[in-house]
């Protein structure tokens, strides 16, 4: 990991139109609400949360899947917010995905070998000979035997089948690859698989992702750096090991005492906190701290005013008035 | 755990097969499993897709309707041998003596009846409360699962409820009729965390109140560790290891748990690399006749072509490794 930034948002916003509860009424919901972050080149940046917290969101935002409401979004320096496809097609191949459901996000009626050559056909990356090649070669390099170019996606298990996904994604040599969910559809030995493969990858091809998934122990594993984000906004940002030894914010804290843990003697045993309510919906947010209803040391201040990111200590960045301490 | 555990089971799996005929060939879902819960008694049993564990306890339920399924062993609830017992015999157990919880709560509730008619009408048939003592028998247990305003909430179409309030009405559908027997399939896999944890926390709750016993199917090991008394780890249809939980958890006995316990990722930790199993789980046409878990098994030996025995005692596994060598490979891994 290095100090330089390979892609920046700031204070990106995304709402979507809803329909109101009256005729005529016109109402939004916010996905995201004012993320601002840094990925820095070669990193693992692990994004966690609850189902409906916005991480999809904010992923496909920072990849210019979705337009963005409003905020900045830059890669390399370059701001890619506000430009047409045409001109965002080359920064594309620099930023590729993988996605949750390694079934869904396969065409079922093209073979695995035409799935992963695609990107490269489309990009005009050389004659076809250079191409089946480069196949073969990725295939070996995620542990698929390239003797299954010929094969259909449904012939696969679903820990190949990620492993297609993965070889499609780096066809194009990304620099940043954006993993939304890839393992929580797999079972957990073959999850341990995808994850290995991830980290041997990411040494080979000096590759920096951004990891999105809702299981707090992958998140670790996996994460140079973790952000917390509750209700479409980032409540806690910080060095994966300082985040899970010692949360600042009550979320994060409660988020990881929710955890079942082995008691095989090698965790440290967390006080569990169970938290009340359900997370609010996001087209009526509540006034102040979105964590204010469920928190348990909400104050006055929490309820009417909105706590920014701030650094609190080097390299912690927490969202709260009244960050826990150690 | 409960004290009077060693009394008379609640329920006790005998050898319990469950086979399906199809057109590729014979598929053995469940083969040989063994188990038996006491009172009050927590139950897990993990594995991991196809492994068997759902379709045990819904044949064991009778809810297994196909005609190609042939189901073998013994079920006893109660001292009562129940499988094979025909609908009539089994109605006024399924949801009244034994309550069940699925795993996805929207599709367990249907969609078109409010959550308080579906509760009266559970109440109903298995006991002779009017309508309006079972309406006030379905508020009284919603607000004791947590919904707050059970009042209000009872009058509510499923839609209206958060997963985590719907999951609450499932088991407080469950809990109606106060069964003897919970069962429990991947309860809290739809949910978040935090709700997982409500969930779990509500389960155990009710356990020590109406000293229910429980059966908790999940692919987790860590709800497992919240939760269980013991626990019987399945691989590809078979029992490979049972025994109390913090024994298999702490000094897992057949490899498939040492790599599963391996393979789950920890938040008190950070490891450079997660233990794997090799391979794929297999596809039930390809089971072996030895043991199972032998083509992925990184200490597979010649024995390994026959199918290991159960061992005796509390913690028990079927695997061909002495301790000796167990403990020898143990200390090598780590």
């Amino acid at each position: 990991m290095s100090d330089e930034v390979l892609l920046r948002a700031t204070d990106v916003v995304k709402s979507f139109p809803i329909r109101g509860g009256k005729l005529g009424t016109k109402k939004v919901a916010t996905a995201v609400n004012g993320v601002s972050l840094d990925i820095f080149k070669g990193e693992t940046l692990g994004i966690v949360g609850e189902s409906g917290c916005g991480k999809s969101t904010l992923a496909r935002c920072l990849v210019q899947l979705m337009p963005v409401t409003s905020g900045t979004v830059s890669f390399k320096g370059e701001v890619l917010t506000g430009r047409s496809r045409r001109q965002l097609r080359d920064t594309r191949r620099d930023m590729q995905l993988v996605f949750q459901d390694p079934y869904a996000s396969l065409n079922p009626r093209r073979t695995v070998g035409d799935i992963v050559a695609d990107p490269m056909r489309i990009n005009k990356m050389g004659t076809d000979a250079v191409i089946n090649a480069r196949v073969a070669d990725l295939f070996k390099t995620v542990g698929l035997d390239p003797s299954y170019v010929q094969r259909y996606p449904h012939e696969f298990s679903g820990g190949q089948r990620q492993r297609v996904g993965i070889a499609r994604a780096l066809s194009l040599n990304p620099s940043l690859v954006v993993a939304d969910e890839p393992v929580s559809a797999l079972d957990v030995s073959v999850q341990a698989q995808v994850l290995n493969l991830m980290s041997d990858l990411q040494d080979e091809f000096g590759l920096t992702y951004l990891f999105i998934a809702h299981d707090l122990g992958v998140v670790r594993h996996v994460s140079d750096r973790v952000g917390v984000m509750y209700l479409g906004q980032l409540v806690e940002l910080a060095d994966a090991d300082a985040l899970y030894d010692e949360p600042l914010h009550p979320y994060t804290n409660a988020l990881l005492s929710a955890v079942p843990q082995l008691n095989d003697g090698t965790e440290v045993p967390r006080e569990r906190i169970v938290l009340s309510g359900d997370v609010p919906d996001p087209a009526d947010r509540p006034s102040g701290c979105p964590f204010n209803p469920r928190c348990p040391s909400a104050t006055d201040q929490c309820r009417t005013e909105v706590p920014v990111l701030l650094e609190i200590r080097p390299k912690r960045f927490v969202a709260c008035h009244h960050p826990l301490t150690f | 755990m409960s004290t009077n555990e060693h009394a008379a089971p609640v329920l006790e799996l005998t050898d319990l097969s469950v086979s399906f005929s199809t057109r590729q060939g014979l598929i053995r879902a469940v083969d040989g499993l063994s188990l038996s819960v006491g009172r009050g008694e927590v139950h897990g049993i993990v594995g991991e897709s196809g492994s068997g564990k759902s379709v045990a306890m819904y044949s064991l339920l009778g809810l297994t309707r196909d005609a190609n399924a042939s189901i073998t062993g013994s079920v006893r609830f109660e001292g009562r041998e129940i499988l094979g017992s025909g609908d009539k015999a089994m109605q006024p157990i399924r949801g009244g003596e034994i309550g069940m919880i699925f795993q996805d709560p929207m599709t367990a509730l249907t969609p078109v009846y409010t959550v308080g008619w579906q509760i009266v009408e559970q109440i109903r048939q298995h006991t002779d409360l009017t309508k309006a003592q079972a309406k006030a028998r379905a508020i009284e247990l919603l607000g004791e699962v947590g919904i707050p305003d059970a009042k209000r909430r009872v009058d509510s179409y499923p839609h209206e409820f958060s997963g985590g309030m719907r999951q609450r009405v499932v088991i407080a559908m469950a809990m109606s009729c106060n069964p003897k027997l919970l069962i429990a399939d991947e309860p809290t896999t739809a949910l978040d965390v935090t709700t997982q944890a409500q969930i779990l926390d509500l389960m155990s709750r009710l356990r020590d109140v109406h000293n229910s016993s429980i059966v908790i199917i999940t692919h987790d090991m860590g709800v497992i560790a919240e939760m269980a008394d013991r626990v019987t780890v399945m691989y590809a249809g078979r029992p490979i290891e049972a025994g109390p939980e913090l024994d298999v958890v702490r000094h897992p006995r057949h490899p498939y748990t040492w790599g599963l316990l391996g393979a789950v990722p920890r938040i008190g930790e950070r490891s450079e690399r997660l233990a794997t199993i090799a391979g794929n789980v297999m596809s039930p046409l390809d089971v072996p006749v030895g043991c199972a878990f032998a083509p992925r098994c990184a200490y597979v030996m010649d024995e390994c072509a026959a199918r290991p025995p159960w061992s005796d005692g509390d913690h028990r596994s079927a695997c061909w490794l002495s301790d000796t060598q167990r403990v020898a490979l143990r200390r090598k891994e780590s």
